[in-house]
């Protein structure tokens, strides 16, 4: 691949998270039990030092189990996570413990994630407190630095509310807390989605510096494909619980392959004079993760889908730009099954 | 003529509605005394045109179109005029405002989740609300309401589902076919798309458009995203902290901005990048939105504002029309070309926020 050379923090391989749904009283009496829902499917990604990968996809597609499953709040049922090449999938207890040291988590809503009855120096005290570091003057120092990380000022907010506190401050204190343990590996689940607009950009411009002046690796979980192009080296892209395509940001921004990736990209409003967005339509929802199509999961809804793709699923095929494309028109069965017909390319610029 | 054709062209001929709203002050009562969610908020909207307002969360775009359908608390205080048509609708009784709501002005909601009754079938609610203002039979309602279905791309066979069994995008579409029912000449849409995924909100505004084009009713969208708006509406309209700071035809307002608020939410939304060209920083706008318990004496921006001067702490400035219909909010409405250069900096806004 052509990435930046930077030592891997964080590598799923394979990585599947499969829960059960319950089944309904007829089925259990029955003695059958519903299919799994197939949250993630196989997903190979591996994060760097210092690097920001964003997750794209609309919801229900798996990036937030993917993040989950990363940090271990879930535990994966099938392949591997990867921490500095030692497995975590399925560590448990006092190892556990250690390696949640290591790996932590930025929720969407800072207005939930915030418990409302601590003060800021509580919240941010507490992991300490979980992982017993320190006397309470070592924890304080902790906690002023993290604070310092996100810039609040830890004078006048160490001992106000979260209710105190504007949205883009809350959750820059979310991000203190995740800091306070120094760990390697942050994941940020669509951390600005809930922020008005115009301090949207101080959050990401925060995480962009954190990850490069800590060294952490970040996965930026978003259905905001916009903001993605701002902060991350690195975009990939789901789609019910498999990774559909895969590469430098600038690259997947500017010229996506996937038929999926192109529709997500042309559902942008365009601000630009003039612009003219090509829109390829789609059939039909998102399947059920309980009921995924055979072939290639996006045939139920591709409109370049062929026999080729209702049968056969497509691999993740790595093109000669370094980038990752999982579509049977990429990967030359088609060209082969139908000569003659070439790969799509939506006009995204203006 | 089959009843029918005979209704549709009945409702098809309703004229496209003209709404002006003049000076229109809103103060929720709460206990720690008057909060003035609207403070003087004045706009038109000409018929067959979208008026476009945008705004952030709490600016009091929503609280507008509340004030507009009548449907605010009754502990609230209301001023100014809404005139439908050139009749003032606000503060109109109960009965009267019957006559009005859904047959000349309808409402497209925030959430259409919980604006559907979960134990109601789709296609009974929309004939509830075409029966209440329309004596047809009710054979008459269901094909109007099959109709109303096609415009939105939904199968007239899912009228007799109910809401559990739609999407959050086909829950969405259902209540835009609810309120196209009567043909209304002035819809409002009070963020259409907020809660749905970017191919379904890209699917539901390009729909709205579609319906826009062919009806030609004049709308009213109020949203936070300004590249929806760029796309969808003639005019814009900028709100900040209960109060109009910049109105004009859309590609005035967003292309030349002449208020700092519209040009710091400019550099803030963020754009796909085109190849090729560098792309300009997201810079955020510094500090906090004012607490409208206490609004501050001057203009409301001039804490963030990084071109504020002593005028703008000390006195409000009026929205001013210019002969193009640009209406501005800003004591320095004039170096506006100026001010657009240097917002376009991030150091300018940082300055500011050091400042604070």
């Amino acid at each position: 691949m052509t990435r930046a050379s930077t030592p891997a923090v964080v590598t799923a391989e394979n990585l599947q998270t499969h829960f059960q749904a319950r089944a309904g009283l007829v089925s259990a009496l029955a003695g059958r039990t519903p299919p799994a829902i197939r949250a993630l499917d196989g997903v190979d990604l591996t994060i760097g030092e210092r690097e920001i990968v964003g997750l794209v996809g609309e919801s229900g597609c798996g990036k937030s189990t993917l993040g989950m499953s990363l940090v271990r709040m879930y535990e994966p049922t099938g392949g591997d996570v990867l921490y500095h090449s030692e497995p975590v999938t399925h560590l448990k207890g006092r190892a556990l413990k250690q390696y949640r040291r290591e790996a932590q988590i930025i929720f969407q809503d800072p207005y939930s994630s915030l418990n409302p009855r601590l003060t800021i120096g509580q919240i941010i005290e507490e992991p300490l407190k979980i992982h017993g570091i320190g006397p309470a003057l070592e924890r304080r120092a902790l906690i002023a630095r993290a604070l310092d990380h996100v810039r609040i000022p830890a004078s006048t907010h160490l001992d106000s509310y979260p209710s105190d506190l504007s949205g883009g401050q809350r959750q820059r204190v979310a991000i203190a807390r995740a800091l306070v343990l120094e760990p390697r590996f942050i994941v940020a689940d669509e951390p600005v989605s809930m922020l008005d607009v115009s301090i949207q950009a101080s959050v990401l411009e925060l995480l962009d510096e954190l990850s490069r002046e800590l060294g952490l690796a970040v996965l930026y979980i978003s259905h905001d494909i916009a903001t993605v192009g701002y902060i991350c080296n690195h975009v990939a892209v789901m789609y019910l619980g498999q990774i559909v395509e895969e590469g430098p940001a600038e690259d997947i921004l500017a010229e996506p392959l996937h038929p999926y990736t192109q529709r997500l990209m042309a559902a942008i409003p365009n601000m630009t004079p003039g612009a003219v967005r090509s829109r390829i339509e789609l059939k039909g929802d998102v399947p059920s993760p309980q009921n995924i199509p055979p072939g290639c999961r996006f045939s139920s809804r591709c409109p370049f889908a062929t026999d080729l793709c209702t049968s056969v699923a497509p691999e993740l095929a790595t093109l000669a730009d370094g980038r990752r494309v999982r579509c049977h028109l990429y990967d030359g069965a088609i060209a082969e099954a139908y000569p003659g017909l070439t790969p799509p390319r939506a006009e995204i610029a203006a | 003529m089959t009843a029918l054709q005979d209704l549709n062209a009945r409702l098809a001929q309703k004229p496209a509605a003209r709404l002006e709203v003049k000076n229109l002050c809103v103060a929720y009562g709460t206990f720690r005394g008057p909060f003035n969610a609207i403070d003087n908020v004045s706009f038109t909207v000409e018929p067959g045109t979208t008026l476009g307002l945008v705004g952030e969360s709490g600016c009091g775009k929503s609280t507008v179109v509340k004030a507009i359908m009548n449907l605010l608390p009754e502990a609230t205080t209301v001023t100014g005029d809404v005139l439908l048509n050139g009749k003032n609708i606000l503060g109109l009784s109960d009965k009267a405002l019957q006559q009005v709501r859904w047959t000349q002005i309808s409402l497209i909601t925030q959430s259409a989740m919980n604006s559907l009754d979960p134990v109601l079938c789709i296609g009974d609610q929309i004939v509830e609300s075409i029966l209440a203002h329309e004596k047809i039979p009710y054979g008459l309602a269901w094909a109007r309401a099959a109709e109303m279905f096609a415009v939105v791309g939904l199968p007239a066979a899912r009228l007799r589902e109910f809401p559990h069994q739609f999407s959050g995008g086909m829950r969405q579409r259902a209540v835009i076919a609810m309120a196209l029912s009567l043909n209304a000449g002035m819809l409002l849409a009070d963020e259409p798309t907020t809660a749905l995924d970017p191919i379904m909100q890209d699917q539901i505004m390009t729909r709205i458009r579609g319906i826009h084009e062919h009806l030609r009713r004049s709308m009213i969208l109020v949203t936070h995203d300004i590249a929806v708006v760029s796309e969808t509406c003639e005019t814009t309209a900028v709100m900040y902290a209960g109060k109009l700071v910049e109105s004009g035809a859309t590609a005035d307002v967003l292309q030349r901005p002449r208020h700092p608020y519209t040009m710091g939410l400019q550099n803030a939304f963020p754009k796909l990048p085109v190849r090729g060209t560098s792309r300009q920083p997201l810079i955020s706008i510094p500090g906090t939105v004012p607490n409208l318990l206490m609004p501050p004496r001057g203009c409301r921006f001039a804490s963030r504002c990084p071109f504020a001067a002593a005028l703008c702490h000390a006195e409000q400035p009026e929205l001013i029309q210019s002969s193009d219909g640009h209406a501005v909010a800003c004591h320095f409405a004039e170096r506006a070309p100026e001010f657009r250069l240097a917002a376009r900096q991030a150091e300018t806004w940082r300055a500011k926020e050091a400042a604070i």
